[in-house]
């Protein structure tokens, strides 16, 4: 295996320790990150919204508060290695010069341990003393200990100071940016009634060529015909995309500024706004056309939660196609002729091309489902076309295997049923009642379809985006130049983060998980072992959900 | 491809502001997030990794 990493300057004399900034702070957010888990499982804020004093306070600002935080270290980790790579080279040369620091890392544990006691207290016992305010401030000092020695552990006073130092004003953006979207998420709630009020008469409109009779309540922003009606609630009225289309869009510009012709390229956030919120507008008649004819269920089902995203996404290609492609906006020069310009490449797409196939046909299939997704083979279809489109691609990697993928498949299962066995006592587990009322045939056939693309597609695609692709191509653009052998430690602790991201609430176990399929990869270099050991994995878990009858791990 | 990421990065962490403390049915929904941004950060490297030979 081979580790890339800053190029080494100092002397040798000094005792090193292996550990550098990035990897200490991928740590140290895995060990925050676990404990959160941990503890959130058990604590829930509701229990303390309705008390008074500084207990209700935490009840109602709790959620904002973590929210508050995680964005700031978001935004902050993120900025300060984009704007200042050099400095933090630095911090993390002296960094490993430092050992962990054992003492804090104890008393870590003990502020805790004591945090973790002192919130089932809180939240569990009613008692006026649990709710005094002396007791909830020395809850928050205890949590408050945990973080402080936490971070001190991993990383000396001295080094945050200087990395505080390196990176000037961000701390004070990175508050401002963090207090400002709280701030508008929770008081742009005032216009969403004005807003819903102008959706509804834009869906109203939009229907009058398609339907006879339409009912309309302004009253209560009802609309559809006798057979099918919809409410249009206040959330649905178009803000939350236009949210997250300025924020794109901001940040577009804000990243790429050198390819975009400015003042031109500003008006792309307005026509952006307008599209979404038409688009908007289109979702919801879309949505009342698709219940009267007779499908109410797939309306209020896959349609209303998929058509959302289906429309930032067009929005979002759309906005960034356009500051590229446009001449009027882009400041780069256009080929006059394509054709003359020569044959082109694009690893990138050869790589990522069948994940984004299976995320693509997955969220057009839960769109066209109710309560139940039948059309999931088509993930498999997906999937498997594009693999076979670009076998070719492919031939140079080495897909031979050992001992040690299946090794670390059945690791990572054992894993995901135990991070199951806690995160989702709840759920239930019984047959989805649209696939025991099918006959047998279908039921077999849907079944074989989820095991095949959980065991044979989804390994590929996965292993192919995020290991192979990932991981080589956040060290270079030429990633396939370098051998599966190479990683850096921000390669392994983005490409796992983000594995980990598209799991839902056992997004800690699937964190792991890719670290160790990752290791299966680098260990010899092989793509085979990944896949394996995700397959391995896969297999067992599909297994376990036949013989075990626990229907909600395919969920 | 670091400001792709980084860009990524945040929105998704807007999106859990957008998203977050909304009712059962909304404009966007919060279960399909992860897929839909990373499928477009996925289809924005693409579009972004064409290279000359």
């Amino acid at each position: 295996m081979q580790l890339l990493s800053q190029p080494r300057t100092q002397t040798q004399l000094v005792p090193r320790h292996a550990f550098g900034l990035l990897p200490r702070l991928i740590a140290l957010a895995i060990l925050f990150a676990a404990e959160a888990l941990t503890i959130s499982v058990w604590l829930d804020n509701s229990a303390l919204s309705s008390r008074s004093g500084l207990a209700g306070f935490v009840g109602l600002g709790g959620a904002w508060t973590v929210r508050g935080v995680i964005g700031f270290a978001a935004i902050f980790l993120t900025f300060a290695y984009l704007k200042s790579r050099d400095g933090f080279a630095r911090i993390s040369d002296r960094a490993q010069q430092v050992p962990l620091n054992r003492g804090f890392l104890v008393a870590h544990f003990g502020a805790m341990a004591a945090f973790g006691a002192l919130s089932w207290a809180l939240y569990g016992n009613r008692s006026s003393a649990t709710s005094a305010d002396w007791f909830v401030i020395l809850w928050l000092a205890a949590g408050a200990s945990g973080i402080v020695f936490g971070a001190f552990s991993f990383i000396p006073l001295v080094l945050w100071v200087r990395l505080v130092r390196e990176t000037g004003w961000l701390g004070v953006y990175a508050l401002v940016a963090v207090v400002s979207a709280c701030a508008v998420g929770r008081y742009s709630e005032a216009l969403w009634m004005p807003t819903a009020h102008l959706t509804f008469s834009l869906v109203k409109v939009l229907l009058r060529p398609f339907v006879a009779g339409i009912v309309t309540q302004p009253a209560t922003l009802t609309l559809g015909t006798a057979k099918f009606m919809v409410e249009i609630a206040p959330s649905c009225s178009g803000l939350e995309g236009v949210g997250l289309i300025l924020g794109f869009g901001i940040m577009w510009l804000c990243l790429f500024r050198r390819e975009c012709r400015f003042p031109q390229a500003l008006i792309l956030l307005p026509a952006g706004v307008t599209a979404i919120f038409l688009l908007n507008a289109v979702r919801l008649a879309v949505l009342i056309l698709i219940g009267i004819a007779g499908a109410p269920q797939v309306a209020m089902g896959g349609f209303h939660s998929q058509a959302g995203w289906i429309g930032f996404n067009a929005v979002a290609l759309g906005f960034s196609v356009a500051a590229r492609r446009v001449p009027w906006l882009s400041a780069t020069e256009q080929p006059a002729g394509r054709a003359d310009d020569g044959p082109t490449s694009n690893p990138t797409a050869a790589y990522l091309a069948p994940f984004l196939c299976i995320l693509a046909a997955g969220i057009l299939t839960r769109a066209a489902s109710s309560d139940f997704e039948w059309l999931y083979p088509l993930r498999f279809v997906a999937a498997a076309v594009a693999l076979w489109l670009l076998r070719k691609r492919y031939v140079d990697l080495d897909w031979r295997f050992g001992w040690f993928g299946p090794a670390i498949g059945i690791v990572v299962f054992a894993m995901w049923i135990v991070a199951d066995r806690f995160l989702n006592r709840g759920l239930s587990d019984a047959l989805p009642r649209a696939l025991m009322d099918a006959s047998p045939s279908l039921r077999v056939t849907w079944i074989a379809f989820r095991v095949l693309s959980a065991t044979v597609t989804v390994p590929i695609a996965e292993e192919l985006a995020f290991r192979a692709f990932l991981l080589r191509r956040l060290i270079s653009p030429d990633f396939e130049t370098l051998p599966l052998r190479t990683f850096t430690w921000l390669g392994l602790g983005i490409s796992s983060i983000a594995f980990g991201l598209l799991h839902g609430n056992m997004w800690f176990a699937a964190l792991l998980g890719g670290v160790l399929y990752a290791w299966a990869m680098i260990r010899r270099g092989r793509i085979g072992d990944a896949v394996v050991a995700h397959a391995t994995t896969n297999a067992l878990l599909a297994c376990y959900v036949l013989m075990f009858r626990t229907w909600h791990l395919w969920s | 491809m670091r400001k792709v990421l980084g860009m990524v990065l945040l929105l998704a962490g807007t999106s859990t502001f957008a998203i977050g403390g909304i009712g059962v049915a909304p404009e966007i929904g919060a279960g399909s997030a992860g897929s839909a941004v990373a499928l477009l950060a996925g289809t924005l490297l693409v579009i972004r990794g064409r290279r000359r030979k």
